[in-house]
């Protein structure tokens, strides 16, 4: 049965900003095909809503009220000290850069060297090429039913098509910075597809940051296609710390993983208005280790929503999911987290946690495990808390001198510091904890 | 000097008294011990004393120094130099003991108007302090109190209290749960810190405790008020009769 359902405005501007930007997209004549089906594809199924069980606790069609214009060809003019001022926290850190402001790739503000074992390309000229490599990327909607991927191919400008070299171990990190700039509010979408070859061993940073002074609303719709092979090590970090309470940031993160990897994986996720980070985790070889914690923050009215799908395919694999989330004033924090077991994943061990940390009564966390296990030799186990910061834990801090702020910093510190901690690297759970410090500093 | 004048406590959002009017006063230099059988209202003198929210004290007054602690949120109590050593001291998750230790000492100082100790000067002091009590460094490396030992725990406190070197020392019950060596311990840490400037309440239910911290004045208090007051010799006096004739049945 269908039921005929009116088109919201959001829906049908993103529909008509489709014809009026179509041929300033870049892309061959087959990617532009590719484009016309996707547009096609989100008119059909428009955006997700609270009847579709994976949109329940976040209704775009409700929230999201209009479609912000098409940011394309955007050449803001921006300085490397600006990228730096844009970065915070994440520009000490000693990392190729690839820079792109508002969708579009920016060559000069991006580090001028090659990093050796890396090949890096901008997605736009990748497309543009029409090779079969763009038409194995405009082939990436492979969640058919997925309307903001549907939307991330119609629209997607620019990003990084990155390629580590069969066993390359990266000296530095790729640092892929998505800054938005510029008084007017746009709508953006970025595609990132990062390749790791077998045995090799990278750390890949992807960043959503704006600059003092951008325009309060804005709308970020990204897709990261990331390929582990056998034998590869990967720390793959997302920090969204693009502000304010008019920003919509929905990310798509799809992960395939070869045989015997070690993936790491942690998204940050503060102070925005409304955010939907899906993630789809696929094992596609036996003995590999799947680890995925994130922290989110948020006060005022923000949402944020982390929707992931680990699916063990084969068996013998391990998965870790541990997201902590501190919720202030009216916000609301949403986690869903499905652990597949095929029943061909013998040994699947799959563990799971997911804690919100209320500040406020009006404060509201929505945590939904879920695990679909079909093998009968599997360690499978989840657990979601939701508490309040202790009120005689705050009595012992204050009774020893401490005030009530520093007192409520250290706890919320050591709170998500447990999420932070699984970052390996030093210099980058760094750069996410004073990202965090200063999300708490500024209430 | 601590003055504690007609003091009347009850549970907030309860009707019930726990305190019926005590009055209380301490010289600086001077040690005091309330014993009292369980029930009574000990640790909830002590906990008041230090400002915690669960009570409401609904006449009299507590003077520190000629000020009223009572309008004081319980960091400025602690800077005015008040110092409670808990019964259950708290265990916190994810804070290492010498960040705890750190921040408290320069909130303290900054609240005193002196200048902040700098990693050096502070590792410094610390070292000497938990020598003293025993205690080893890398202890302090971990989360506060997490997986430490009843008389780990007591320990830590009396660190802590050496470390913020309060005025007004009060200690609930910290001879509980601590066998012999550890009581010696924490009893030589407390009267190292004795001093003409310092003054000391000693909270107990057994006279043991008295043997090593010697206490100028012992108060009985029982059903919310002082009943008896008296000299050291007062202690040895209950520890043979018990607290019968104060309500409490031989246990």
């Amino acid at each position: 049965m269908s039921v005929a359902v009116m088109k919201t405005k959001a829906e049908l501007s993103f529909a008509e900003n489709f014809g009026r930007v179509q041929e300033k997209l870049p892309g061959s004549p087959a990617v532009k095909q590719a484009r016309q089906l996707a547009a096609e594809k989100f008119a059909k199924l428009g955006l997700p809503h609270r009847r579709i069980e994976e949109w329940k606790y976040t209704d775009l069609r409700a929230s999201v009220k209009d479609a912000l214009p098409v940011r394309v060809g955007d050449e803001t003019k921006l300085t490397i000290a600006d990228v730096i001022v844009a970065l915070g926290p994440l520009a000490k850190l000693d990392a190729h850069r690839m820079v792109l402001v508002n969708g579009v790739y920016r060559k000069e503000l991006s580090s001028p060297d090659r990093l050796a074992g890396l090949e890096l390309e901008d997605l736009a000229g990748v497309l543009s090429r029409g090779t079969e490599a763009s038409a194995e990327l405009t082939g990436l909607t492979a969640r058919d039913d997925d309307a903001v991927l549907a939307l991330n191919t119609a629209y997607m400008t620019d990003g990084a098509v990155a390629r580590v070299e069969t066993g390359a171990q990266l000296e530095k990190p790729l640092l892929i910075a998505h800054v938005r700039a510029g008084s007017e509010p746009g709508f953006v979408a970025q595609r990132n597809v990062i390749d790791i070859g077998p045995k090799a061993s990278a750390q890949i940073i992807e960043a959503f940051v704006s600059l003092p002074g951008a325009a309060g609303e804005g709308q970020s719709n990204a897709a990261t296609q990331i390929t582990v092979g056998n034998e590869a090590k990967v720390l793959h970090v997302k920090c969204a710390a693009d502000t304010g309470e008019g920003i919509t940031h929905l990310s798509n993160w799809m992960i395939r993983l070869g045989r015997e990897t070690e993936y790491s994986g942690f998204q940050l996720t503060q102070g925005v208005g409304l955010a939907r980070n899906q993630i789809f985790a696929a094992f596609d070889g036996e003995d590999t280790k799947f680890d995925l914690s994130g922290v989110f923050l948020a006060r005022g009215r923000e949402h944020i929503d982390t929707t992931l799908v680990v699916d063990h395919a084969v068996p013998s694999c391990e998965s870790r999911e541990l997201f902590k989330g501190v919720l202030d004033d009216q916000s609301r924090g949403v986690f869903q987290g499905k652990i597949i077991v095929q029943q061909i994943a013998q040994k699947t061990d799959g563990k799971q946690m997911s804690q919100g940390l209320l500040l406020s009564p009006e404060a509201e966390f929505d945590s939904k495990p879920e695990l679909e296990i079909f093998a009968d030799d599997v360690a499978c186990g989840h657990g979601a808390t939701c508490t309040e910061l202790d009120k005689d834990l705050m009595f012992y801090f204050k009774s020893r001198g401490i005030p009530e702020d520093i007192a409520r910093g250290l706890l919320i510190e050591s709170f998500i510091g447990e999420a932070v901690e699984k970052v390996e690297d030093e210099a980058i759970a760094g750069a996410i904890m004073e990202f965090a410090r200063a999300w708490l500093a500024r209430k | 000097m601590l003055e504690i004048k007609n003091l009347h406590v009850k549970i907030a959002e309860e009707d019930k008294p726990i305190l019926r009017g005590i009055d209380l006063t301490i010289a600086k230099g001077e040690v005091h011990a309330i014993m009292g059988p369980n029930g009574s209202g000990k640790s909830t003198l002590a906990y008041i004393l230090a400002g915690r929210e669960d009570y409401e004290v609904t006449e009299g007054d507590i003077l520190w120094n000629g000020e009223s602690l009572l309008e004081m949120e319980p960091d400025e109590r602690a800077a005015a130099g008040v110092f409670l050593a808990f019964q259950y001291p708290m265990e916190i998750p994810g804070v290492a003991g010498l960040t705890f230790l750190r921040t408290a000492l320069n909130a303290l100082r900054r609240k005193r108007g002196q200048e902040e100790l700098t990693t050096p000067e502070f590792m410094k002091l610390v070292k000497e302090k938990s020598a003293a009590l025993n205690i080893d460094i890398e202890m302090l490396k971990r989360p506060v109190n997490v997986g430490f030992s009843g008389g780990e725990k007591k320990r830590s406190e009396i660190l802590q209290m050496a470390m913020l070197e309060p005025t007004l020392c009060v200690l609930d019950e910290t001879d509980s749960g601590l066998d012999i060596d550890a009581l010696r311990i924490v009893s030589e840490g407390v009267n190292a810190l004795r001093s003409p400037e310092r003054a000391m309440l000693v909270i107990t239910h057994y006279q043991r405790l008295l043997n090593h911290i010697v206490p100028d004045k012992v108060h009985v208090l029982a059903h919310g008020k002082i009943q008896r007051s008296g000299g050291k010799e007062l202690a040895l006096e209950l520890e043979e009769s018990g607290y019968a004739e104060y309500g409490e049945k031989a246990a």
